[in-house]
């Protein structure tokens, strides 16, 4: 479960990004989180992967106190949670296997097991066959796929998504978010940052809208 | 800690070297003559005391018994003698002895003769090895002989000794005051050359940080690579060194041989050898751990 209680988060010197934010989602649901380009959204998934530190209020994450959390504990925290980017943040040096598989390298699995899930994890997005490829060779949906199965290949309990479609054409962003659906199908709790109201409106699911900071009671997209 | 990730950071770091190998010879190449400077001086400094060494029966000391002293109390002097620190051997030369040597080399017979009895006393002659001890050492050994019973006086001549042994103090010290500053600098040749490796690598470090990578995770391929480079650099420093004594050996034989001597340039031992490549491999690890760890204070603040 994932609970931000009277979160606030403000830099010195500047306005506060998040204002006493209050958001429950419980284990394995799946939300988006909606609202305008500086609401604030990346920040509240930062919070989430203690890449910012909370300025005031609690933030829980399956009984982890995040807000408190020692910084030698942060890696083996995060090797629970899965995270997609809007610009992917792929390794171009690397092929899509060696991609997918760092994820489960810092884990510290051996490369039979690092083999067998790479090549699940890349099936179930599709990318079976493009296991050697290198992601400049890819197109913009395939290299987010090829984030989505680096995100999932470890099988996180929290799977975070942060504008995951924002340079997709509509009929891309589908599929996208239709491959987090079925990660949600399959127990994960997934919150998605979006402001792609035409698929908030098709996927029917809870959403969290921010707006200069705070976050708005959830409500029920158009299904 | 599992071997796997061991080796497989091992491989990683292997592979980045592999794959950018006009730089990695350079960086290599340039520590390794770093390194070479103050070994080839420690082998130089080596070479000198083994040449020294040649010339220990140059340290000389003659003492002159009274005209009266007594068998017993000469044997018991030879006895002291033998027994002294760095003592390569005692030489006794009798009142005889010492006419006919003296006559020999100073060609005045006919004067001496005139004399009618002969005025020389007899004496020790002992050759000593004058870097067995220090010269304040010598210098109290040499006075202890010549305060014993029977003994008239002492002659030495340890003034090149001391002068000798303090150019070699001065060159071990140079040497290492040398090494030390070296040995900075390969810290810091590495420590740069791993900052660029950061530096180029970013994007993986800040990605295998947001999936969960420790510290020592992200550290470890930098480490292998300084260790590895160090290691290399060790090697190669070591063959310069060779190969300059193998190019020096025929011209300082010939040198030797105008001298009348022989003599034979040493190179590194190969314990000497592995010392090298272990404190070389060394620094490159100390120069690689010191860049990783301020980019990863940062990275992880």
């Amino acid at each position: 479960m994932i609970e931000f209680i009277n979160v606030t988060k403000h830099y010195p010197g500047r306005h506060h990004v998040l204002r006493e934010v209050n958001l429950r989602l419980r284990k394995g649901e799946m939300a988006l989180l909606t609202g305008p380009s500086g609401a604030g959204k990346s920040t509240l998934l930062k919070l989430l992967l203690r890449l910012e530190d909370v300025s005031h209020g609690t933030l829980m994450v399956n009984g982890i106190d995040v807000s408190t959390l020692r910084r030698r504990h942060i890696p083996a925290y995060r090797r629970r949670i899965g995270v997609v980017f809007q610009d992917h943040k792929l390794l171009m040096d690397r092929d899509v296997f060696s991609n997918v598989a760092l994820t489960l390298q810092v884990g510290g699995l051996s490369g039979r097991q690092v083999q067998s899930r790479v090549r699940a994890a890349l099936e179930k997005v599709g990318l079976g066959n493009r296991a050697q490829d290198f992601p400049a060779i890819l197109s913009g949906g395939e290299q987010q796929r090829v984030g989505i199965a680096r995100a999932i290949v470890h099988t996180p309990e929290i799977l975070l998504a942060d504008e995951p479609t924002g340079n997709l054409d509509q009929s891309l962003s589908t599929e996208i978010l239709d491959l987090f659906r079925d990660f949600h199908h399959h127990g994960t709790t997934v919150l998605v940052a979006t402001h792609d109201q035409s698929q908030v409106n098709r996927l029917g699911l809870p959403v969290f809208h921010l707006e200069k900071g705070h976050l708005h009671t959830p409500g029920e997209g158009n299904a | 800690m599992n071997l796997h990730i061991r080796l497989e950071a091992a491989k990683n770091a292997l592979n980045t070297l592999i794959r950018q190998p006009v730089a990695t010879f350079m960086t290599v190449f340039a520590l390794a003559i770093v390194l070479a400077l103050p070994v080839g001086l420690f082998a130089t400094l080596n070479n000198l005391q083994q040449l020294l060494g040649h010339w220990q029966d140059q340290a000389q000391i003659s003492l002159f018994l009274h005209q009266e002293a007594p068998a017993t109390e000469i044997q018991h002097l030879q006895t002291l003698l033998e027994r002294g620190t760095g003592v390569v051997s005692v030489r006794y030369v009798g009142k005889a002895a010492a006419l006919t040597e003296f006559e020999h080399t100073a060609g005045m017979t006919a004067a001496i003769q005139t004399l009618g009895e002969n005025p020389l006393p007899a004496s020790f002659v002992v050759e000593l090895n004058p870097l067995a001890q220090s010269p304040s050492a010598l210098q109290t050994l040499v006075a202890y002989w010549g305060r014993q019973p029977g003994v008239a006086s002492a002659q030495s001549d340890l003034g090149w000794v001391a002068r000798l042994q303090a150019i070699l103090a001065l060159g071990q010290r140079a040497v290492w005051i040398l090494a030390g500053l070296l040995a900075v600098g390969v810290i810091l040749v590495m420590g740069n050359t791993i900052r660029l490796h950061i530096a180029q690598r970013r994007d993986e470090i800040d990605v295998a940080s947001l999936v969960g990578a420790t510290r020592a995770f992200i550290r470890r391929p930098f480490l292998y690579q300084g260790l590895f480079q160090g290691a290399v650099a060790g090697v190669l420093a070591w063959m310069i060194v060779a190969v300059t004594v193998s190019v020096l050996q025929g011209p300082v034989e010939r040198l030797a041989e105008l001298y009348g001597t022989h003599f034979h340039l040493l190179g590194l031992s190969s314990g000497q050898g592995l010392v090298l490549i272990a404190a070389s491999a060394l620094l490159g690890w100390l120069g690689s751990r010191l860049a990783v760890g301020r980019h990863l204070d940062h990275t992880f603040s």
